[in-house]
């Protein structure tokens, strides 16, 4: 969990894309999934996230991530199959219908996880906010919110687990099987967890503002995102995705 | 010129004062050391120099803090941290970025440095404070003191005329403490940056500093050059502050020998001081 927004630097051409040109393409796989229905293509768009994760040098991040999807996948389609009555009964109260919708809507939800995960790995959360005030003109206070969001989780984590940690010496069994029972051991934690990160993000935000917050504006980044060939390979790509969805019966 | 006049300050809620009836001229181009138990006010002092008391700190402020002609209270935070810069107690809420090298853009791309200046002022940064190797590193993979010395480069990039630091060295080891002393030192001397510095290693401070203040409940105790201060261990000790064991050893020497004994802040001056008198 705390790998998988994580950065992984690399040389890859999806590494030196402009962020947002890797948004887009991110967009349209979601957008091109949610406007077809046909299976096939919703196959084409899987195996094509997976492509793009070998291609981004993640390859082995691509297919954990699909693995810890396939979990919940397979509840949903489950789910799916019993609620959906219409249709041919084809055994029991399974339907051919409901076996197709629940297929495409797992599909679906692979689909679109894939390259919201895979973004970060291959773009550092900075840069996407850096070039969406540059090129998308976002009010910086929005990208710095999302930056701040994002720069925390790991430190949460560090501060969950020291917590737990002390907690353990102290003779709490964390480690327990039954999950109320750790939901239970757990739920003490929060409220300092919760206090120490208000309190933090507060003082975040004052050494924010002594550091020229407030006078940060669209040209303030030392950084520029330029457009090469892989983007504009990248926008055909894109472009073709969605068209292929809507054309495609 | 930093001038703080009576200055009295309460947090909200508190029921008594962290700061009380302050005043304390600090000229331009001082190097100021700040010492004093644990609770005594450091912060809040440090902290009413950058003007982040009153502005970001909710409490009573009375009296007033002038730096460089400005007084505190009326002017923006913004503006003052073109002069001060601060670099915090707590690291881990100073950092606001992901990546190392950004830590240290942040400031400098938000105050207009030219973009010729930039690269330069980063990599004096980074290599004066000893991480130039970890320049594209993530914060998330730094150990504490790793992460000390980003929060001090980021704001030694920025080269405020007033640079002031709360417990600088809290996580380093002490051949990186002796660095970013050598450091500070360099800056105070060669480009007249004021240097205020909150410091609980005092021996470190001793060495460096050339002036003392030693807080003690919201008040100044001492203030003086570094000798003078450390004139009166009885006294020091009895506000709980740790003596410099040369300086207690020049002090008990002058004791048991009846002889004028100078104050010694380092261990050579201890032996010196030692064959003088046995001499
Ligand atoms: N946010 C706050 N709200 C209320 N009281 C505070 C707050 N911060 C500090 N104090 C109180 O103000 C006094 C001075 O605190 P300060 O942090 O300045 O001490 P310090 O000398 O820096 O201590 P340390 O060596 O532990 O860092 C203390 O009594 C402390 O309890
Ligand atoms: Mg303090």
């Amino acid at each position: 969990m705390n790998g998988l927004f994580q950065y992984v630097p690399g040389n890859s051409p999806l590494h030196r894309m402009n962020p947002v040109t890797k948004i887009l393409l991110t967009l349209s796989v979601c957008i091109a999934a949610f406007l077809t229905d046909n299976l096939f293509v919703l196959l084409f768009l899987l195996v094509f996230d997976l492509m793009i994760g070998v291609a981004a040098g993640a390859a082995r991040k691509a297919f954990s991530i699909f693995k810890g999807l396939f979990k919940v996948s397979l509840f949903l389609f489950v789910l799916q199959v019993l609620f959906i009555r219409r249709g041919n009964r084809l055994f029991w109260i399974v339907t051919d219908e409901g076996l197709l919708t629940a297929a495409a809507v797992v599909l679906r939800l692979l689909v679109v996880c894939l390259p919201l995960a895979l973004i970060l790995t291959v773009t550092q959360v900075s840069d996407i906010a850096n070039a969406m005030v540059q090129v998308l003109h976002v009010p910086y206070a929005y990208a710095f919110t999302l930056t701040t969001a994002i720069r925390f989780i790991p430190q949460f984590m560090e501060e969950m687990g020291g917590i737990m940690e002390s907690q353990t010496a102290r003779g709490v069994e964390f480690d327990s099987k039954n999950v109320f029972k750790k939901l239970g051991m757990l739920f003490p934690l929060c409220a300092p967890l919760l206090i120490s990160s208000v309190r933090r993000t507060g003082a975040t935000a004052t050494a924010a503002e002594v550091r020229g917050f407030n006078l940060r504006t669209r040209e303030s980044g030392y950084k520029r995102y330029g457009f090469g060939l892989v983007d504009l390979a990248a926008v055909l790509i894109s472009a073709a995705l969605i068209v292929g969805a809507v054309l495609i019966p | 010129m930093i001038e703080l006049q009576s200055l009295t300050f309460r947090y909200a809620g508190a029921d008594r004062d962290a700061l009380h009836d302050i005043t304390l001229t600090i000229p331009d181009g001082a190097f100021l050391g700040i010492i004093g138990p644990a609770g005594a006010g450091k912060s809040t002092l440090a902290h009413a120099i950058g003007g982040i008391v009153p502005h970001a700190v909710h409490g009573d402020f009375y009296g007033a803090v002038r730096v460089n002609g400005l007084d505190t209270a009326d002017t923006r935070l913004t503006d003052l941290s073109r002069i001060v810069g601060t670099v915090f107690q707590d690291v881990e809420s100073q950092i606001i970025s992901s990546v190392v090298e950004d830590e240290l853009l942040y400031g400098l791309e938000n105050f207009g440095v030219p973009r010729e200046e930039i690269e330069e002022r980063m990599t004096f940064a980074l290599e004066e404070v000893g991480i130039a190797a970890l320049r594209n590193r993530t914060i998330a993979s730094l150990s504490g003191g790793q992460r000390q010395k980003v929060a001090i480069a980021s704001l030694v990039a920025l080269r405020p005329k007033i640079l002031v630091l709360d417990e600088p060295t809290g996580e380093l080891d002490p051949s990186s403490s002796r660095q970013i002393f050598s450091l500070l030192r360099t800056l105070n001397r060669e480009y007249g940056m004021t240097v205020v510095v909150v410091e609980q290693k005092i021996m470190l401070l001793c060495e460096f500093a050339e002036r003392l203040a030693v807080l003690n409940e919201g008040r100044i105790e001492r203030l003086g050059e570094v000798r003078e201060v450390l004139g009166d261990i009885a006294g020091l000790e009895a506000i709980g502050v740790n003596c410099p064991r040369s300086a207690r050893f020049s002090s008990l020497l002058g004791e048991k020998t009846g002889q004028p004994v100078p104050v010694c802040v380092n261990a050579d001056e201890a032996v010196e001081a030692a064959r003088r008198v046995i001499g």
